[in-house]
Formats: structure tokens, C-alpha cells, sequence
């Protein structure tokens, strides 16, 4: 009788035949390594070459211009023309003109990204430093600070606009940072989309995995001869997976916010409620899902393909408005672009229900249209 | 003593239990859509009040895809199938509450405690607590698994998982029982164990339907439907088949009828 070596590269090799030949055998596996990553790499592609564009501003021009005595000509000078002709130039922003008193309530609610005023003297105030006096020129940009991306775009428009009129130096721009002055840091701008993905990666795939584990487990076969219906049934894991999903928020906002001290300007209580909300449409989501998956294997496989693209069109990552046209519409399909909006609203803007109704509303309502989804594909018996 | 296998009924014939019929299906047909299977093919079945029927069969002859439409779980293509005087799938949720189901597989929830697994299925049955802990302390002495009780599914061997998924059908007392397999992988004596079992619940109106290959075993029963390619070959009581067949065991019978069917497979 031959002895067994103690390490035999021909049983690594059948191993990894065997693993191989499974793998071709599982049709579904074998799609999803194709179509995932290219779906994934279309998706990101798409977003990540766009930049900055038409980001509503509003310009409050109060420059009253300044005359040049010069003898019996005069020069007449008015720099805010200038610059506020420059903005409107570039493609970077879309200008509009109006108070800065109603642009900055336009900043606070979202309908611009900045205020500009130019003050009254701006033009002599200019001129007179020129000829050697010792003034500072200033513009003041109150600014939304919640998006470094757009923030950025904004400023170097204005700085821009700025070089273009003045070439270097000579303006001083005051950066007032809306919603309550604070100037986040890049931590509090990322960890509200962050609580996101973290919600609807992990109650997704907890979620599915139990599902599907009753399919796996052989017990449907039983269940099916109970009087338990398939609509009791869905009703019963997802109250336990709520309950669960409230478990898991309670973590995810722990670790936010007291472990990383992230900020929440708004109302604890309305994103404690607002992030039970979204869990509770992944949790739905997962129901529907589960019933389209054979195993665990299967179940686990969905969850990058729900994940990954929700990602790139949330705006998570790169703001929704540098994306194309067509793609940001897209955008607008993606329950996390609304969760992204619900955190990012309360724990940096301090928004609260009246401003954040919207986003409520629909995080509710694509949970209902999921859970209705899944009563309507659940099977209640054995398949034919 | 039922334990020697001997059978009290040997000399009862199949119409003492037809009087008062519990399960009846007229031209039962499943179809299955993939590959286009016949599993049943235009079964008859009529199955009294307290009786033992077995169904045997090759494997893949239809006996789990009968059980399967006669509980519900599955829906037929064509025929009519009535359980306890209801048709079945339409009254399938009235009729669930009155059946009990023991599948192939264990069908139960590893994760979960002896108790916990049959409380669950107790409460789907509607069963209160105190009528539920009732029924536990009478059927886990009697499955031998008293002892067991608070032991996790996935400690238990294979024997003691078919004991508790046979608790889990008869948790609630019900009318009929349908034991797909409930035998398989056991060893003779926990089979003659059983076998006692349910002559005792037979002995007190309940109905067991119960499916098998193993051929010894349905000669136990108090009648016996033998499966071939989706359709009934053969019924009666096991002194009926085997007279009507000049043979001395059902599984001469069994092979007799089956000759052929090992190609197929």
C-alpha cells in the first residue's frame, strides 16, 4: 500500500478542479462575474468624468462703480460688472442676481451653493488701493460647506472670475460658511453618506442571508403544509429584521457620532427615525430579493450589485451634479441618493421635517413598493 | 405484540377501511415544467379513517410529489384531490390545521433548541402555551426524547432529528399524518420503535400516510399503493398483493412490478 505524501500538489489541483467545475456548472455565478464588474466600471466611468457644472449661485452686485475724474474726461470704472460678468461666463456655475439677504436663505434651503456681495465702494475702494492707498477689497461668499467638491468648484469660479478681472492678488474673498459658520471637516462630510452605505450594505446582507437560509434549511417544505401563509410569513421576518435593523442603526450612529464625533446639527431623534426608515427598505428590498435566490451563495451575490452602483449614484462619492444629464436622472431612482439627502440635511444643515418631508416620503414609499413587490413574488408552495 | 410485526389486521381486506375515506384524489396528474416530467400520472388513491397507508416505489416513481399535492405544498396539474372532505389546493389553509406534515428531509431549524423547534411549529398551529407544554410532556417520553429537550437540532444524530420532526407533525393531534421517508436511515430497532408508534396513533383514529422504499417495512402497514412511473400498479392490503401476485414478500412483488424501471433511472 502506498503512503500518502504529506503534501500532494495533484489534490491541490483536484481541489481547485473541482471548485472550478462547479463554479461553471452555477450559470448564475458565471453572468455575475461578467456583468457585475462591467456593470460596476460602466457605472463609475459614467460619474467620475464629469465635473462641477451650473452650480446655482446668486450674485448680489452692489458695486455703484467708481468715476475717474480725469480733467474734462472721466473714467468710469465698475468691477462688479466685470466680475459678475465673468461668473456668468463660466460654465462652472449658473448666476443668479439677487439680494444676498434672500441668497443666503437660498443657501440655508438649499436652492443655491453660494451668496456673493459685492459691497457698495467696491469699485473705489479698488482703484484707490491701486494708486497706493492702504484698503482692502473684499467679496463675502457665504457658502454651503457640506460638499468639498462643490464648495471647491464654487470658490475657484469665483477666484477665477477674480484673476480674470484683477490678474494676481488685490481682492480678499470672505468665505462665511452657511449653516451655522462651522466649517466641516472632511470627517462630517463623508460620515452622513457613510451611515448610508454602512445601512444598506449590512441590513441588506444580514437580511437576505436569513431569508434565504429557510430556503436552504429544507423547512419550507413544511412550512408550506402549515397554516402559516406566505404573507404572515414575510410579515414575520421582517418584523424581526427591524428589530434587528433598529439593533444595527443604534451601532452605526453610536459609531458616527460618539466614537467619531460626527456632527448632527438637526434633531437626533429625526435621524434616528430617518435611518430606521431606510434600514427598513433595504430590509423589504432584501425580502423581495430573497425570493429570487436559490442559496446563500446567490444571496450574497445580489448585494454588491445593489451596493456598488447605489455608490457611484448617490452621490456619495462624486457629487450627483457633475454627473451627465441623463445619468443624474438616473440618479433620482436610487434610494441612497434620498438617504444621502436625509443625513446629510439633518446632521449638517439642521434641516428638519419641513425641508426633509420629501425625502422621507419617498425613502417610504420605495419601502412600500418593495415590500409590496415582495407579497406579489413570494411563493407560498412548492415550485412546479 | 405489534413489536414482532406481527399484524392484528392480516385478515381485515381493504374495503374495512374504505368505508369512511379521509383522503380521495381522482385522476391526479402532476406535470412538472422542467424537463416536462410525468411524476403522477392519473392516480386514484382512496385512504380511510385510522388507517396505515404506505406508498412505495422506486425512487423518482411520485411518492413525494403525491404526498407533496395531497398536503397542499405542491399543485397539481390536473385531477382532484379531497382531504378530510375539503378539495385541496383551494381549502388547503382549513385543511393545514387538521394534518400533519413529517417531510423527507428533517425540515427543521438547526439552530434552534428540541422545544424551541416544536413550539414554533405549535404556534403556527395556534397552539397555547399551556396546551403546547401539555402535548410536549406526553410525546417527548414516548419519541424517547425527554432528556433531549433542551439540546440544540444540530447536536442531535440523525435518529433523534426524525423524532423531533415527527414531534413537529404531531405537536397539534392532528387528523392525518403524512410521513414522507420518516423511517430512512434508521436502525431496526428505533424502526420497530416507531412502527409500534404509529400503530398506537392509528389505534386512536389517526390516519398515517407514509411513504417508503424499504420493502419489509410496508408489509406492516395496513395497506400498501405500490408507485410505478407516476401511476398506481398495484393495491390492497399486503396478504391481498401478495396472493394476487403468487409471491411470499412485497418485495417480490416490488421487483416483479418494477422490472424495467431500474433503466429509466
Amino acid at each position: 500500500m502506498s503512503k500518502a505524501k504529506k503534501f500532494s500538489l495533484n489534490r491541490v489541483i483536484a481541489v481547485s478542479w473541482r471548485v472550478l467545475t462547479q463554479i461553471s456548472r452555477d450559470k448564475r455565478t458565471i453572468a455575475q462575474m461578467i456583468f457585475i464588474p462591467a456593470i460596476i466600471m460602466l457605472i463609475f466611468g459614467l460619474v467620475a468624468g464629469g465635473a462641477a457644472k451650473n452650480l446655482p449661485i446668486i450674485v448680489d452686485n452692489q458695486d455703484a462703480g467708481y468715476i475717474i475724474p480725469s480733467g474734462q474726461n472721466s473714467t468710469s470704472l465698475h468691477f462688479g460688472n466685470s466680475i459678475l460678468s465673468s461668473l456668468q461666463l463660466d460654465d462652472r456655475v449658473k448666476v443668479n442676481v439677487g439680494s444676498f439677504v434672500s441668497g443666503k436663505v437660498g443657501v440655508d434651503n438649499g436652492t443655491y451653493y453660494a451668496a456673493i456681495i459685492f459691497p457698495a465702494n467696491f469699485s473705489e475702494v479698488l482703484f484707490l488701493r491701486n494708486a497706493g492707498q492702504s484698503l482692502n477689497a473684499s467679496v463675502t461668499v457665504y457658502i454651503d460647506g457640506t460638499n468639498p467638491t462643490i464648495q471647491a468648484a464654487v470658490m475657484v469660479a469665483v477666484q477665477s472670475s477674480l484673476q480674470n478681472t484683477f490678474g494676481s492678488g488685490g481682492v480678499v474673498v470672505n468665505e462665511q460658511f452657511a449653516f451655522g459658520g462651522v466649517q466641516f471637516s472632511g470627517l462630517d462630510v463623508s460620515i452622513p453618506a457613510v451611515i448610508g452605505l454602512v445601512l444598506t450594505q449590512v441590513v441588506l446582507l444580514i437580511s437576505i442571508i436569513t431569508l434565504v437560509k429557510e430556503t436552504t434549511s429544507g423547512v419550507l417544505s413544511r412550512l408550506y403544509a402549515t397554516p402559516l401563509s406566505a404573507f404572515e410569513r414575510l410579515l414575520g421576518f421582517s418584523f424581526a429584521l427591524l428589530i434587528l435593523g433598529i439593533g444595527m442603526t443604534g451601532v452605526v450612529l453610536f459609531i458616527g457620532l460618539v466614537i467619531f464625533g460626527a456632527i448632527v446639527q438637526g434633531s437626533f431623534v429625526l435621524l434616528f427615525f430617518g435611518a430606521v426608515l431606510f434600514a427598513l427598505l433595504n430590509i423589504f428590498l432584501a425580502v423581495f430579493l430573497s425570493n429570487f435566490a436559490k442559496n446563500e451563495l446567490q444571496a450574497v451575490q445580489m448585494v454588491p450589485l445593489i451596493t456598488l452602483p447605489s455608490m457611484a449614484l448617490s452621490g456619495m462619492l462624486i457629487p450627483v451634479s457633475t454627473f451627465p444629464g441623463w445619468v443624474q436622472t438616473i440618479a433620482q431612482f436610487v434610494p441612497m441618493y434620498y438617504a444621502n439627502k436625509l443625513f446629510e440635511g439633518i446632521m449638517l444643515k439642521g434641516y428638519g421635517i419641513s425641508n426633509l418631508a420629501p425625502q422621507l416620503i419617498i425613502i417610504g414609499g420605495i419601502a412600500l413598493l418593495f415590500f409590496v413587490l415582495a407579497v406579489i413574488t413570494v411563493k407560498d408552495r412548492m415550485p412546479d | 405484540m405489534w413489536l414482532l410485526g406481527l399484524s392484528g389486521d392480516s385478515l381485515a381486506n381493504s374495503s374495512t377501511y374504505l368505508r369512511e375515506p379521509v383522503i380521495e384524489t381522482s385522476n391526479l396528474v402532476k406535470i412538472y415544467k422542467e424537463g416536462a416530467i410525468r411524476a403522477v400520472d392519473g392516480l386514484d388513491l382512496k385512504i380511510g379513517k385510522g388507517e396505515i397507508y404506505a406508498l412505495i416505489g422506486a425512487n423518482g416513481s411520485g411518492k413525494t410529489t403525491t404526498i407533496s399535492m395531497l398536503t397542499g405544498s405542491l399543485f397539481p396539474t390536473s385531477g382532484e384531490i379531497r382531504v378530510l372532505g375539503l378539495q385541496i389546493p383551494k381549502k388547503r389553509r382549513i385543511v393545514s390545521s387538521r394534518i400533519g406534515v413529517a417531510p423527507q428531509e428533517y425540515a427543521l431549524y438547526s439552530d434552534l433548541t428540541v422545544e424551541q423547534n416544536i413550539w414554533f411549529f405549535a404556534k403556527l398551529y395556534s397552539m397555547d402555551r399551556g396546551s403546547f407544554l401539555k402535548r410536549l410532556d406526553e410525546l417527548l417520553p414516548i419519541l424517547r426524547l425527554n432528556e433531549r429537550r433542551k439540546t440544540t437540532v444540530s447536536n442531535l444524530s440523525g435518529g433523534m432529528k426524525r423524532r423531533v420532526s415527527i414531534a413537529c407533525a404531531l405537536v397539534h393531534n392532528p387528523e392525518i399524518v403524512f410521513f414522507d421517508e420518516a423511517t430512512v436511515g434508521i436502525d431496526p430497532v428505533l424502526r420497530a420503535f416507531f412502527w409500534n408508534y404509529f400503530r398506537t396513533l392509528a389505534e386512536t383514529g389517526l390516519t398515517i400516510v407514509l411513504t417508503s422504499h424499504v420493502m419489509d417495512e410496508a408489509e406492516r402497514a395496513n395497506r400498501i399503493g405500490l408507485m410505478r412511473a407516476g401511476k398506481l400498479v398495484e393495491e390492497g392490503t399486503p396478504e391481498e398483493i401478495k396472493r394476487r401476485n403468487s409471491a411470499s414478500s412485497i418485495e417480490q412483488v416490488f421487483i416483479k412490478l418494477s422490472e424495467g424501471t431500474v433503466a429509466d433511472e
